[in-house]
C-alpha cells in the first residue's frame, strides 16, 4: 500500500425515521409494561448491529407514548448508536388516535428531510383505543410520508384490538403480530427493530412469494408460541 | 441474540456423524443463524435455518447435498462441508470453513472502516471475478450476490465468498431472487430467474461499487425521488435503468453533493476500464443474453488495470491511461493535481506493465503457458545495491532470459541476476517477448 487513502467518503446513504408508538395505558400496568422496557432495551443492540451493516441508512429513532393523551417520550430524533430507552409507566386510557396524530404531525412534508427512506412506525398495545381512532389513522394517511410509512403493530394478549392494528398496517398481507408471552414479545420486537429496519433501508436476499406491503418488502415474522400452553397474560 | 440453537448443544454430521458443539452465536440472516461450533479441537462454522423459511425452500437440502458432493470451485468459498442435523428437533443446517477475523465485509469498504489501497482493492476484484468464472464453469448460478457474502482482506486483496447454500445447478428454479441494488433488471420486474447471466449483471454491479464506492444506477433519477420505497427501487432498478454515466443518455448524471463518489471516481479510472463499465450497464442493461461482461472480460481488464498503476511523488496511486495519452492529454494526479511522471514501463507483446519501484512480474507476464498464475513472483524491480540511481528488473525465474541491447548485443540474465531499466532493451522471457520503454 502507498499509505495514502484513496479519495471520496461513504457510500451515499439516505434517513430513515424509526418510530416506536407504546401504549402505556392502566392495563398494561405490571408485568405487560415491565414487559415492554424490557423488551425494547434488549432490542436495542441487535437493532444497533442492523443499523452498522447497513451502508445505505442513517437511522434515527424517536418514541411516543399514549395512555390518557399521547406524549413524546423522545421527542427529537436520537441517532441509532445514541439511543438509549428511558423505562415508561402504565396508567389512564388508551389514546391510539392520539397517537397517530401526533406522529402525522413530524411526517409533515415541511419537517422531513427532502429525501428519506420509508419511515418505519412500530405500535405496540394491549387494548383498544379509547379516543377518535380513525380521525388520528386518517391524519396519518393524510401525510405523504405517514402513508409511505411501513406501519408494524404488535398487540399484547388477549384484550388486543387486532382488527384496529389490521386497519393501522393498512395492507392486508402484513397482519398485526400477537404476542401471547414475554418471550413473543421480546421476539416481535426484535424483530420489528432489526429485520423490518433492514427491509425498509437495505432489504436482504428476496425470498420468493414474501409479503409485499407495498411500501417495501418485509420477509416472514417469527412464530408465535402456542397461546394454549403459555399465554400468562 | 440466537434464538435456534444453545452453547454447548451437539448437532451431528450427516457424512461423517461428526459431533459439532455450539460455541457462539455468530449473526443471522433472512434464512437462518450461524455459529461458531467445534469438533475434534477444530473450530468451524454452522448455519441453522429457521423453520419458517424452510417451509419456502423444499428443496434446500436437496441443492446443499448436490452443492457438497460436487465439492468447491476454488479454495475462495467457504464452501458446505457437510449437512447437519440436531437430534430432538426437525432443525438442520451445514458446517462449512469458519472466516478468519481478518477478512472484513464489503460494508466495511462501502463505510471507509476499512480503507485497502487501489492494488490490494483491484486484487480483491480480481479474486472475486475469478472465483465466480471458477463457480459458472462449475455450472452453478450463484443467485444472490450481494454486499454481506463477499469478504476481503484489506492488508492483501484475498477474498473469501460466504453463503454458498443458495448456489444450485444454472436453470434450476430456487427460492432466492436476489437481493435489490444487485439484481439484474430482468428479476426486479419478474420476467426472469436468477441465471448464470443475472449473476453476471451483479458481478459488474459488486465491481463497480468496491471502484467507485456508489451504485452504477443511481444519478439524477435517484436524486428525484423524496421516498426511497420499493416502487422507486422498482423503477430505478428494474423499469428504467439507466447507468449514470451512459455515453448516449445524461438524464441520469451523477448529481454534484450527493453522488460525489462517483464523479471523484470515474475519471480516475483508464478508459479502458470505463468503456468496460459503459458495456456493462448500457448493453448489458439491454441484451440480457449476450451483452454482460463476462468474468474473463473483467479479469483481463482488472489485471491490466493493476499493471497500470503508477506513484507520484505525492504518495498517491494513479493509473496510466494510454488512451489518454494517445488524444495528446497530459495526466495529472488525481491528489496534488501535479502532472505524472510515469516511471519505466515494460511493453510485454500488446500489454504496458508500469515499472514501479515495488513492482513485480507473475508467470502470468513471462510464460504464456501459465497465465492467470500470481501465486509466485517471477521478476521484481530492484534497486542496484551499490548505485541508489541505478534501477533493474532482477530475475526471480529458475529460466534465463535473453536480452538484446540496443547495439544489438545478446546478454543472459540468470536467475537471480538483474537487467538494467534502460530504454530499448528487449527481453525474451522464452514463450514472451518484452521491450523496455522509459
Amino acid at each position: 500500500m502507498s499509505g495514502m487513502k484513496r479519495p471520496g467518503g461513504e457510500l451515499a446513504s439516505r434517513p430513515l425515521h424509526f418510530f416506536w408508538l407504546a401504549d402505556c395505558s392502566g392495563s398494561m400496568y405490571g408485568e405487560k409494561i415491565e414487559s415492554l422496557n424490557y423488551a425494547i432495551r434488549s432490542a436495542i443492540k441487535p437493532m444497533q448491529d442492523v443499523a452498522d451493516d447497513n451502508p445505505n441508512a442513517q437511522v434515527m429513532i424517536r418514541a411516543i407514548t399514549f395512555s390518557t393523551g399521547a406524549q413524546w417520550h423522545i421527542a427529537e430524533p436520537v441517532r441509532v448508536e445514541d439511543f438509549k430507552w428511558q423505562d415508561v409507566d402504565a396508567d389512564g386510557v388508551t389514546s391510539m388516535g392520539g397517537a397517530l396524530k401526533l406522529v402525522a404531525e413530524q411526517l409533515d412534508v415541511s419537517l422531513m428531510p427532502e429525501r428519506c427512506l420509508p419511515p418505519v412506525l412500530v405500535m405496540v398495545t394491549d387494548g383498544q383505543p379509547t379516543d377518535d381512532f380513525n380521525a388520528g389513522l386518517k391524519s396519518l394517511m393524510d401525510k405523504p410520508w405517514g402513508k409511505k410509512a411501513v406501519r408494524i403493530a404488535i398487540g399484547i394478549g388477549q384484550d388486543a384490538d387486532l382488527d384496529v392494528l389490521q386497519k393501522f398496517i393498512g395492507h392486508n398481507e402484513i397482519k398485526p403480530l400477537h404476542a401471547h408471552n414475554a418471550e413473543d414479545l421480546v421476539n416481535y420486537i426484535r424483530w420489528a427493530s432489526t429485520v423490518v429496519l433492514q427491509a425498509a433501508s437495505s432489504p436482504a436476499s428476496q425470498v420468493k412469494d414474501q409479503v409485499t406491503s407495498g411500501v417495501v418488502p418485509i420477509p416472514q415474522a417469527p412464530e408465535a408460541s402456542n397461546p394454549d400452553v403459555d399465554d400468562v397474560w | 441474540m440466537s434464538s435456534l440453537l444453545k452453547r454447548g448443544q451437539i448437532l451431528h454430521g450427516s457424512n461423517t456423524q461428526t459431533a459439532y458443539e455450539i460455541e457462539t452465536f455468530l449473526g443471522a440472516g433472512t434464512q437462518g443463524e450461524v455459529y461458531q461450533a467445534k469438533t475434534n479441537g477444530q473450530l468451524v462454522a454452522l448455519k441453522c435455518y429457521f423453520p419458517q423459511y424452510i417451509k419456502t425452500d423444499p428443496n434446500c437440502q436437496q441443492r446443499l447435498e448436490k452443492a457438497i458432493s460436487k465439492g468447491n470451485p476454488d479454495s475462495n468459498f467457504l464452501w458446505p462441508i457437510e449437512l447437519v442435523f440436531t437430534d430432538k428437533t426437525p432443525l438442520f443446517g451445514y458446517v462449512m470453513p469458519l472466516r478468519a477475523d481478518h477478512y472484513k465485509s464489503i460494508v466495511d469498504l462501502m463505510k471507509r472502516r476499512i480503507d485497502p489501497g487501489f492494488r490490494e482493492l483491484i486484487t480483491a476484484c480480481l479474486g472475486l471475478v475469478e472465483s465466480f468464472l471458477h463457480l459458472h464453469a462449475k455450472g452453478f448460478c450463484y443467485r444472490d450476490i450481494n454486499f454481506n457474502n463477499i469478504f476481503l482482506n484489506p492488508q492483501t486483496g484475498d477474498i473469501l465468498i460466504c453463503d454458498n447454500d443458495n448456489v444450485d445447478v444454472n436453470g434450476v428454479s430456487g427460492a432466492i431472487n436476489g437481493t435489490p441494488r444487485f439484481m439484474a433488471p430482468e428479476l426486479v420486474r419478474g420476467d426472469a430467474a436468477p441465471c448464470t447471466e443475472s449473476d453476471l449483471f451483479s458481478v459488474s454491479v459488486l465491481l463497480f461499487y468496491m471502484l467507485m464506492l456508489h451504485h452504477p444506477l443511481e444519478g439524477k433519477k435517484e436524486a428525484d425521488i423524496r421516498c426511497f420505497d420499493q416502487a422507486a427501487m422498482n423503477r430505478l432498478y428494474g423499469n428504467e435503468p439507466v447507468f449514470i454515466f451512459d455515453p448516449r443518455d445524461n438524464s441520469n448524471y451523477p448529481v454534484k453533493g450527493l453522488h460525489d463518489n462517483a464523479l471523484t471516481y470515474w475519471p480516475l479510472y483508464p478508459q479502458f476500464i470505463r468503456d468496460l463499465f459503459i458495456r456493462a450497464f448500457t448493453t448489458g442493461i439491454n441484451d440480457v443474453q449476450h451483452g454482460r461482461v463476462r468474468e474473463n472480460e473483467w479479469r483481463n481488464a482488472l489485471i491490466r488495470l493493476r499493471d497500470s498503476m503508477v506513484y507520484c511523488a505525492c504518495g498517491a496511486e494513479n493509473f496510466y491511461d494510454s488512451e489518454q495519452l494517445k488524444e495528446g492529454q497530459q495526466q495529472v494526479c488525481w491528489s496534488c493535481k501535479q502532472p505524472l511522471i510515469y516511471p519505466p514501463r515494460l511493453r510485454i507483446e500488446n500489454t504496458i506493465v508500469m515499472l514501479n519501484h515495488d513492482t513485480r512480474l507473475y508467470l502470468h507476464h513471462i510464460d504464456k503457458t501459465r497465465r492467470f498464475e500470481f501465486s509466485q513472483a517471477a521478476a521484481q524491480v530492484t534497486r542496484h545495491p551499490q548505485d541508489p540511481n541505478r534501477w533493474g528488473l532482477q530475475n526471480l525465474s529458475d529460466q534465463s532470459w535473453t536480452i538484446t541491447l540496443t547495439d544489438n548485443t545478446v546478454k543472459t540474465v540468470e536467475p537471480q541476476r538483474t537487467v538494467n531499466l534502460n530504454a530499448g532493451i528487449r527481453i525474451n522471457f522464452g514463450s514472451v517477448q518484452a521491450e523496455i520503454r522509459v
